[in-house]
């Protein structure tokens, strides 16, 4: 195929800041800020016409489009593939193909997630320079439920600019006026005479239309597939077992690599003492130390490699964080909470103001990992030639390139081009964010030119050297008001930043982002939907030798926890009930108080439970979306906690695709109630004591709860999906606990776990809650 | 050498009696739809049918297998293609979200339904134990409810 020039990516790479300052003299900064159709112009090639960047159709009808966005189960390649198809007017059915896109364009850049606003909203000058500077990298990840938020606009004006060209040649062909031609189906059609085209046969003629500028949308009054439950367009592959993952990636001449990270963050290769005797075995190709850090095995079987790498005998470095405990780094949260100068984050009003009552807890959350069903894996091969091509299931082409970029340049090898292939995903949460396995694999393919080699980790590997969401600690005050309301609310949170972990590992220059201030760490504990006059929000960043990443809704994963238990223990402290309060205080937040109130009404709120049973409830905006949650469990007399049904109800705004929405609702649910009951990641001796499955176990069909997920209706534009869902679960877990037994946990995880046998498990409330042992 | 049957086809692998079958049929085979997911029967997603028995395949020697009959998620269509009556009920209740676990349960749910045509919740539980990070249990429940009701329809 030839290569695809973009003719803005063109002036970008070619001509730098005078091609682009050239174009905005000519199309004034204006136009171009609000048009974001930056790609390729429209080429025939072969049997079909590229329209743009997202949209190529064939002369026999078949539609392929680009979905640059990972695929990683939350059905986000059939969300964009219905949004071309909406404006296109064609079915939604076996005649679409749906890509990730190899070609990476200025138009596939994710810029609203940097820029913390919707693309449709990135208007003037300053957004304008933003997004170029953007799109010239191109920053391309799929994180922060932004898919839908940042494609919403894009990928329908390319099924509009792609159906406008069909119209127009369409209405030529039939020597008609445009106005009196519609689609459907895939056709161009003409009332008045009955006459029809296929799109396929249109395509010659249409590769001389030029694009629209600014292609009008349908009005919501139109759509007949926005909104409407589509089925999953990766799911037939992936139900018949079709190879579709990284892992699954097999290429000729493929070597395979198996490796052991320091157990010990840090920790340095002091010396294999049996790669000699590795070397010799048969069908070992290589032993290599990757940038002091790793030893890696290369065979022509990863069973092999694998094997091999068991039986490494490596004597690593003494490092200062061999003394690290778990213990130590909660002390230390706990240091930094009493210590001076906290980051002031937010001060509205004046939280030392005269009050009633005060309310004081505090809260902690460990330690915990993505444990993603595939293994971190990434193929690559460095030819001869000096081109690299590199497939993975990644979050970020734009990682994975610079992962190349940066494995190669340990054996001082520069490719002079980077071809990216992403797969899909079996799981990512955030980690595959992290370009880490592809600097390892890079690295290993320059010792094996044309060779592609793909290095797979260990399920030991991914849960005990791994990347980590970052414990937290937090203290929380209130001081309520004679009617029982808070008049002040003060969070004191202090958690490693992972801001400054991630940015300083992913960045390809400094030493990171300000751990200072970081949002990462904050999120969740704001509160500015609750009705409180006076709010303070303060942060620490404790810093250790844990590498800190993504991971599925980031801060709101303990601080959601934090300050949604803490609403509940006011409400306890003015002896009201917990929905009756929350309503209370989201008196001026009518979208949050209907998410609240239909949730109640669907989990049958004040209705009797048995003995042992409670109702928990918990409410939070996130991803620019509304979720709350009311958790049924029982807890047996010996303390066998059971989560027997969660209630969900949310207001993602405008719903692209339903079903996806309420799977990623269920999911999500299901992540945080394995999260709250039973996950930890923990040091001895400065090393990650869990492993595998057995320790840092997960719960089964036998400890799943039954959901009930209801999306509300709205005509705001679309938000977030795929995070929100874990976000409420621990806190109305809490408050459920409390309901049923009087107790309050304030530490996750909340239970202990105790194996039934083989592969069975029940999860037990502690005796002694976690926090007040600390 | 060691003679199997693999999705009703008999081969014959050369390979170490203690390779893994999993790593048999993903290296030796061709078959990727087994995954590694853990390596130590935990997770499930490497489940086969085994002389009909759903096994994990990663700690299950080759040595072991010989003359046995393997089914893999492969081999659960029917001889034309079409999806097993199972396969099309995930597809109806869209069971998977990333879908790397979904082999192995949908091995051991054929397993299942061959020995009991119409389980409850609490045997769906009990006799299927692999893991999905996704959390597509509920669905999982309801596929196998649904294709337990196809297969009584006839």
């Amino acid at each position: 195929m030839p290569r695809i020039f973009s003719r803005r990516n063109f002036l970008i790479t070619g001509a730098v800041l005078g091609g682009t300052a050239m174009v905005a003299a000519v199309g004034g900064i204006g136009t171009l800020a609000t048009v974001d159709m930056d790609g390729p112009d429209p080429l025939l090639d072969g049997d079909r016409l590229v329209f743009n960047a997202f949209v190529a159709i064939h002369q026999d009808g078949s539609v392929v489009i680009q979905a640059p966005r990972t695929e990683m189960g939350q059905g986000i390649h059939t969300g964009l593939a219905m949004l071309v198809a909406e404006e296109l007017d064609i079915p939604f059915d076996a005649r679409i193909r749906v890509e990730h896109p190899v070609e990476q364009l200025a138009a596939y850049t994710n810029f609203s997630g940097p820029l913390r606003t919707r693309p449709e909203g990135a208007q003037g000058p300053v957004m304008w320079a933003a997004k170029r500077l953007l799109g010239l990298l191109p920053l391309n990840n799929t994180a922060g439920s932004r898919s839908i938020v940042g494609m919403w606009v894009p990928m329908r004006q390319a099924g509009a600019a792609a159906r406008h060209m069909l119209v127009t040649a369409g209405a030529a062909r039939l020597g008609v006026q445009v106005g009196d031609v519609t689609t459907s189906d895939g056709f161009v059609r003409h009332a008045a005479s009955g006459r029809n085209i296929a799109y396929g046969d249109l395509v010659r003629d249409a590769a001389a239309v030029p694009p629209p500028s600014d292609p009008v949308l349908k009005p919501a009054s139109a759509w007949r597939l926005i909104g409407r439950a589509q089925p999953r367009v990766d799911l037939p592959a992936k139900i018949r077992g079709e190879p579709v993952f990284g892992a699954d990636v097999v290429l000729p001449d493929m070597l395979h690599a198996a490796i052991r990270q320091a157990p010990v963050f840090g920790a340095s290769v002091a010396r294999v003492v049996n790669e000699a005797e590795t070397r010799a075995q048969p069908g070992i190709v290589d032993v290599a130390v990757i940038d002091g850090r790793s030893v890696a095995v290369v065979a022509s079987s990863w069973w092999l490699a694998e094997t091999a790498a068991w039986r490494l005998d490596i004597q690593w470095a003494a490092t200062e964080a061999e003394v690290v405990t778990s213990a130590g780094l909660a002390r230390a949260l706990q240091s930094a909470l009493d210590g001076d100068e906290p980051h002031l984050y937010l001060h509205e009003g004046d939280v030392e103001v005269p009050a009633g009552q005060v309310v004081t807890a505090a809260y902690t959350a460990p330690f915990v990992t993505h444990a993603c069903m595939e293994p971190m894996n990434a193929t690559v091969l460095i030819r001869g030639d000096g081109t690299a091509e590199a497939w993975c299931p990644t979050q970020s082409p734009m990682s994975m390139r610079w992962g190349v970029n940066r494995g190669a340049a340990l054996a001082d090898v520069d490719p002079t081009s980077v071809t990216c292939h992403v797969t899909m995903t079996g799981g990512a949460f955030g980690r595959r964010s992290d370009l880490d396995v592809v600097v390892q694999a890079a690295f290993l393919a320059t010792r094996h030119r044309d060779r592609p080699v793909k290095l797979m980790w260990s399920r030991q590997e991914d849960i005990g050297r791994g990347i980590y969401r970052s414990h937290a600690a937090a203290r929380m005050r209130a001081a309520l008001g004679p009617d029982g309301l808070p008049v002040s609310y003060d969070a004191l949170v202090a958690a490693q930043s992972m801001q400054q972990s991630a940015s300083a590992r992913l960045l390809p220059f400094g030493n990171g982002a300000s751990p200072h201030g970081d949002r990462f760490t904050v999120e969740g504990l704001d509160k500015s939907y609750y009705a409180v006059p006076n709010r303070r929000l303060r942060s620490h960043h404790v810093p250790s030798h844990m590498p800190i990443g993504a991971w599925r809704s980031n801060g709101f994963s303990f601080g959601t926890f934090f300050a949604e238990s803490f609403v509940d223990e006011c409400a306890q402290a003015a002896s009201q009930d917990p929905v009756a309060y929350r309503r209370r205080l989201l008196r001026d937040s009518p979208r949050h108080l209907a998410v609240l109130d239909r949730v109640a009404a669907l989990a049958g709120w004040g209705t009797p439970l048995a003995p042992g049973r409670g109702r928990g409830v918990a409410i939070e905006e996130a991803y620019e979306s509304v979720v709350a949650e009311v958790v049924e469990i029982t807890v047996a007399a010996d303390g066998e906690i059971t989560v027997d049904r969660v209630f969900c109800v949310v207001d993602v705004g405008i719903v692209v695709n339903p079903d996806a929405v309420v799977a990623q609702m269920e999911g999500g649910i299901q992540f945080g109630v394995t999260t709250a009951l039973m996950s930890s990641i923990t040091l001895e001796a400065g090393a990650v004591m869990e492993s595998n499955f057995h320790d840092f176990p997960m719960q089964r069909l036998a400890n799943a709860p039954e959901i009930v997920v209801e999306i509300m209706p709205s005509n705001l534009p679309p938000g977030g999906a795929g995070e929100p869902g874990i976000v409420p679960v621990a806190a109305a877990i809490a408050n459920a606990i409390h309901a049923a037994t009087g107790r309050r946990l304030r530490s996750l995880p909340f239970a202990t776990v105790e194996t039934l046998g083989e592969r069975r498990l029940r999860t037990v409330l502690p005796a002694v809650d976690m926090a007040a042992r600390n | 050498m060691v003679s199997l049957n693999v999705n009703g086809a008999p081969v014959t692998v050369s390979a170490p009696d203690d390779k893994p079958l999993l790593w048999v049929l993903r290296e030796d085979l061709g078959l990727l739809g087994a995954k590694y997911g853990c390596g130590i029967a935990q997770c499930g997603a490497c489940r086969v049918l085994i002389n009909g028995v759903s096994t994990p395949s990663c700690v299950t020697t080759l040595s072991t297998v010989a003359g046995a009959s393997v089914v893999t998620v492969e081999g659960l269509p029917q001889a034309d293609g079409t999806l097993s009556v199972l396969q099309q009920a995930w597809l109806d209740e869209q069971v998977p979200q990333c879908g790397f676990c979904q082999p192995g349960f949908l091995v051991a749910a054929t397993a299942l339904l061959d020995r009991v045509p119409q389980p409850t919740n609490a045997e769906i539980d009990e006799f299927i134990d692999n893991i999905c990070r996704c959390g597509t249990y509920p669905r999982i429940r309801r596929a196998i409810h649904r294709a337990a009701a196809a297969q009584a329809q006839g």
